[in-house]
């Protein structure tokens, strides 16, 4: 089977400092994969990499079998735009817009007008257990709330890959697992590849799959995981 | 802690805001050194326009001798020459500032001005006009500026005697006429407002420059301890560094435009240039001021924030404007209504009317526009579709006073220039409109107050002698005029000067309208007067009407010999261009000075809103960077980071305009009875370059948001 998302000996430095050094890795479509590490191994780098983020020295991406590393930046952005979502740690909710116009944020960017947009944003409330939030701001939302919300951005446009980039990191365990729930549920429902970076084995724990990154290169499977 | 807040000051960090704080500082410090320069060089010249003051009632010393005394303007090419004849009675007599004794008959002292000019200046069309020969030169006491033109003429008690409306007096005048002296302040006032508002706004800006990265440091001293005492004492000392630095740098740039500052003829006429000086208590005042003032503002700009030990807990977000905003600019625009038709009499009362009804606009303005920016921003966030648009109105909606204050410079200086430009080109529409296109502009008019029924035999033909003049009408009070043209002349002296119409033929004398150089009256057929012709030399004499060929020198000739055949009487012969002369160099000076505040304000507001621009991406460089790692193009976050500073500066520039032209609507109708003319096309030109300019301030940091957002800046933690 084709992977939807893959690296092949990736390798790439900031300045002097080597990130990574010929990590290799794929996900299969529908497939939800922990990338685990301590600080500082490259993990985010590998993430931002998958993503058309960031473009390696050398080495190879691919998405869905076609090369992602050499195609330029506008096309790059297209691609995530369109079929990749995003959740990260915190931070990334636009703070003057309500819950509902920044879940809606990413189709107003595709080109759907707002009230179509709004409307497809609003079902996510109630799945996600947030009704009722529609018009709070971010400033107005606790963490988990917030994630949530970031989770609905995430979703609404059904990406074929979710990044997700330690999404649980800001929040106490409780919620943490919340939002994991939330995020595992509807990826699961939309067939949606998850790549999972974290560095707590618990929230590892609910990937199928999980790697881990050190000194810039991928071992797998993780030798310090925690079985759930 | 002052030695932390001094240290913290000049980090490297802080240096950018430093330099930013002190440059604007010494933008403000040295605008505000000039423009009080200016009001102390204006107070000295105006102390010296005492001199006009002079009159029968003007107190004198006990048992002074009575001084003939009779002042005049006289006219040299366009420029006004200040004459004044006198005679003494007695010994006693007072003697004018300026000059070490009485010129006897025969003697006259000049301004080292016209001493140049009658250097130069053939006989024949300038020294001729004067009796005597010049035995000294007038000091500064009674010249109000290096380049006027006085001249002090002593004759016998007879001659000054005979000069229309000339008077007895025993002292010289010594109290400058108030109301020029007011209404010069508060232009002033109204100037500096102008200029120095911008200034503000900068300040306070670059103040809240990096903000958050300031508090950030401000909750880890919190962390281990600091009160919040403590850190406004940092902060404070912080601002007040750098604006001890900028007022050094602030009195220094006044130092170096001194002589630029000294040169800009702000009442009409050049200043003394050591005259445009600071007293100690300017110098006290600004040195000791602006630090603490800046102070203050930085205690101010922190006011919104809660630094706790934890962070910033939380940026309190304004409450939205309210419409009690409007209130200031309704009050200020009634103001200027109620005066339509309640025209003050003087000029003290017409300058306390308008002047500050003018201040309570501009106040206005500033109250209100958040308001209008909040209407703005929340029209457009209702019509949203797109993202940039949407992103953008949330954000001004949320803060409009943040949005509006980055703009309110440029606000003020639209709304001046917009005053100033509708009020000079309705007043130029409407007085010109006589004089454009009419050959006969250059033709010498010369009233006669003397009543006088004689006209010297010698002045037709030493007018037929003097090269380029040409022939002369004798307008007479007409005794029946009634509602009809007040004067008659003789049909005979019409028929030489076609281009001021013609008699009825057969006619001897016409009724006439006196003002025959005003408008071209060439098609025009006077009626017959029932004045027999021999009847004319019996009526007292109105007015001499002299043409010339249009060049200078013939119609200086032309007044010389003018002069010389009614030297008594109190006005000088001129033409419709000198007539408005003084009226056009007026208009200029007050249109080169509304340029002036728009020019000046421009870069200084523009600097303002590049500084808030980039805070405001600063503050959002995570959401921004999440957004482009998402697959957001760059050019959609750069149209929202454009339309956030766009939508407010086009939509309150609108208001400000407006504003502008009904201020200058109710003002003209108010003083003059005139209907606002629309400013011509120089007008739009200047306010859309001036939007242009700021637009492309904007424009320049937007390479700032691709730095910014780059994928670092998302990394977590």
């Amino acid at each position: 089977m084709t992977p939807i998302i893959e690296a092949r000996d990736v390798v790439l430095s900031f300045g002097e400092t080597p990130a990574l050094r010929g990590a290799s890795l794929a996900a299969e479509r529908g497939e939800i994969l922990a990338i685990m590490g301590p600080s500082g191994s490259g993990k985010t780098t590998l993430l931002h990499c998958l993503a058309g983020i960031l473009v390696p020295a050398s080495g190879e991406i691919r998405f869905d079998g076609q090369r992602v590393d050499t195609l330029n930046e506008a096309r790059r952005s297209t691609l995530r735009r369109e079929r990749f979502g995003f959740v990260f740690q915190f931070g990334q909710l636009i703070p003057e817009l309500t819950a509902e116009e920044n879940v809606a944020m990413p189709l107003l960017l595709a080109g759907v007008r707002r009230a179509p947009a709004l409307a497809r944003a609003r079902p996510w409330f109630e799945r996600l257990d947030i009704a009722g939030l529609e018009g709070r701001r971010s400033g107005e939302l606790s963490g988990g709330q917030a994630q949530r919300v970031a989770l609905a951005r995430a979703m609404v446009g059904e990406p074929e890959v979710l990044f997700a980039d330690e999404p649980t990191g800001s929040l106490d365990s409780l919620t943490g697992e919340q939002v994991m729930n939330l995020l595992v549920a509807s990826a699961q429902e939309q067939g949606t590849t998850v790549v999972l970076v974290t560095h707590e084995a618990r929230v590892a724990a609910y990937a199928d799959r999980d790697v881990t990154v050190r000194d810039g290169k991928v071992f797998a499977p993780a030798p310090e995981r925690v079985a759930s | 802690m002052i030695r932390l807040g001094l240290r913290l000051a000049i980090g490297r960090e802080a240096i950018l805001r430093l330099v930013m704080i002190a440059v604007a500082v010494a933008l403000g410090v040295g605008m505000l050194l000039g423009i009080l320069a200016g009001i102390n060089a204006v107070q000295k010249q105006g102390d010296r326009y005492a001199i006009i003051n002079t009159s029968a009632t003007t107190p004198g010393k006990p048992g002074a001798d009575p001084l003939w005394w009779s002042q005049r303007l006289d006219v040299y090419r366009n420029q006004v020459i200040e004459r004044v004849d006198l005679a003494a009675t007695g010994p006693n007599a007072p003697v004018p500032p300026g000059i070490p004794r009485l010129p006897g008959p025969g003697e006259y002292y000049v301004s080292p001005a016209l001493a140049a000019l009658l250097a130069t200046a053939p006989a024949g069309q300038l020294g001729d006009r004067y009796p005597g020969h010049q035995v000294g030169i007038i000091g500064r006491p009674a010249l109000t500026s290096p380049d006027r033109l006085a001249i002090i003429i002593g004759r016998t008690p007879d001659e000054v005697a005979a000069i229309a409306m000339a008077e007895k007096v025993t002292g010289i005048g010594t109290e400058a006429p108030e109301v020029w002296t007011l209404a010069l302040t508060l232009i002033l006032a109204v100037t500096g407002m102008g200029l120095l508002f911008p200034v503000l706004i900068f300040i306070g800006t670059a103040t809240r420059l990096a903000a958050t990265r300031r508090e950030q440091r401000f909750a880890a001293m919190r962390l281990v301890g600091a009160t919040p005492r403590q850190i406004s004492t940092i902060a404070a000392v912080e601002a007040s560094f750098a604006a001890i630095v900028g007022t050094v740098l602030g009195f220094g740039l006044y130092r170096l435009s001194h002589d630029w500052i000294a040169g800009i003829p702000f009442t009409g006429e050049a200043f003394y240039s050591d005259e445009v000086a600071l007293n100690s208590l300017d110098v006290i005042g600004v040195a000791l001021g602006v630090p603490v003032a800046a102070a203050l503002v930085a205690r101010f700009a922190l006011r919104r924030v809660r630094i706790s030990p934890l962070g910033v807990s939380r940026q309190v977000t304004p409450k939205p404007p309210r419409a009690w905003r409007l209130v200031v600019l309704a009050v200020g625009l009634a103001e200027l209504f109620y005066f339509i038709g309640n025209k003050p009499e003087t000029g003290i009362g017409q300058a306390a009317a308008y002047l500050p009804g003018l201040l309570l606009i501009m106040a206005g303005l500033v109250v209100a526009g958040p308001w209008f920016t909040m209407l703005g921003a929340r029209l457009l966030a209702r019509r949203a579709n797109r993202p940039a648009a949407l992103i953008s109105a949330r954000r001004l909606a949320d803060n409009p006073q943040a949005a509006f204050r980055a703009i309110s410079g440029v606000v003020l200086a639209l709304f001046v220039t917009t005053v100033a430009t509708g009020v000079i080109t309705t007043i130029v529409a409407n007085r010109g409109s006589h004089i454009e296109g009419v050959r006969t502009h250059a033709d010498l008019f010369a009233y006669v107050d003397s009543g006088t029924t004689e006209v010297p035999a010698r002045l037709t033909a030493d007018l037929a002698a003097t090269q380029g003049a040409g022939p002369v009408l004798v307008l007479r009070h007409d005794p029946d005029a009634g509602l009809r043209a007040p004067t008659v002349v003789a049909c005979a002296e019409l028929a030489r000067a076609a281009v001021y119409g013609r008699c009825e033929d057969g006619a001897q004398v016409a009724s006439v309208w006196p003002a025959l150089d005003w408008q071209d009256n060439r098609s025009v057929v006077w009626p017959t007067s029932s004045i027999p012709l021999d009847g004319l030399a019996g009526l007292p004499v109105y007015a001499l009407l002299v043409q010339t060929d249009g060049t200078s020198a013939a119609v200086e000739r032309t007044r010389t010999v003018v002069l010389g055949a009614f030297p008594s009487e109190r006005n000088p012969p001129i033409t419709g261009n000198e007539h408005e002369l003084e009226f056009v160099s007026t208009l200029t000076g007050w249109k080169r000075l509304a340029t002036l505040i728009i020019l000046a304000s421009l870069p200084i507001a523009g600097c303002s809103l590049a500084v808030a621009v980039a805070g405001g991406l600063s503050d959002r460089r995570r959401p921004f960077s999440l957004l482009r790692l998402s697959g957001v193009q760059l050019r959609v976050l750069r149209r929202v980071v454009a339309l956030e500073s766009a939508v407010p500066l086009v939509l309150v520039a609108a208001v400000a305009i407006v504003a502008g032209l009904v201020t200058a609507e109710l003002f003209l109708e108010a003083q003059m009875g005139y209907t606002l003319v629309a400013p011509h096309a120089d007008f739009w030109l200047l306010i859309g370059g001036s939007l242009v300019v700021a637009l492309a301030v904007i424009g320049s940091t937007l390479p700032l948001l691709e730095r910014i957002t780059g994928p670092e800046t998302a990394r977590n933690g």
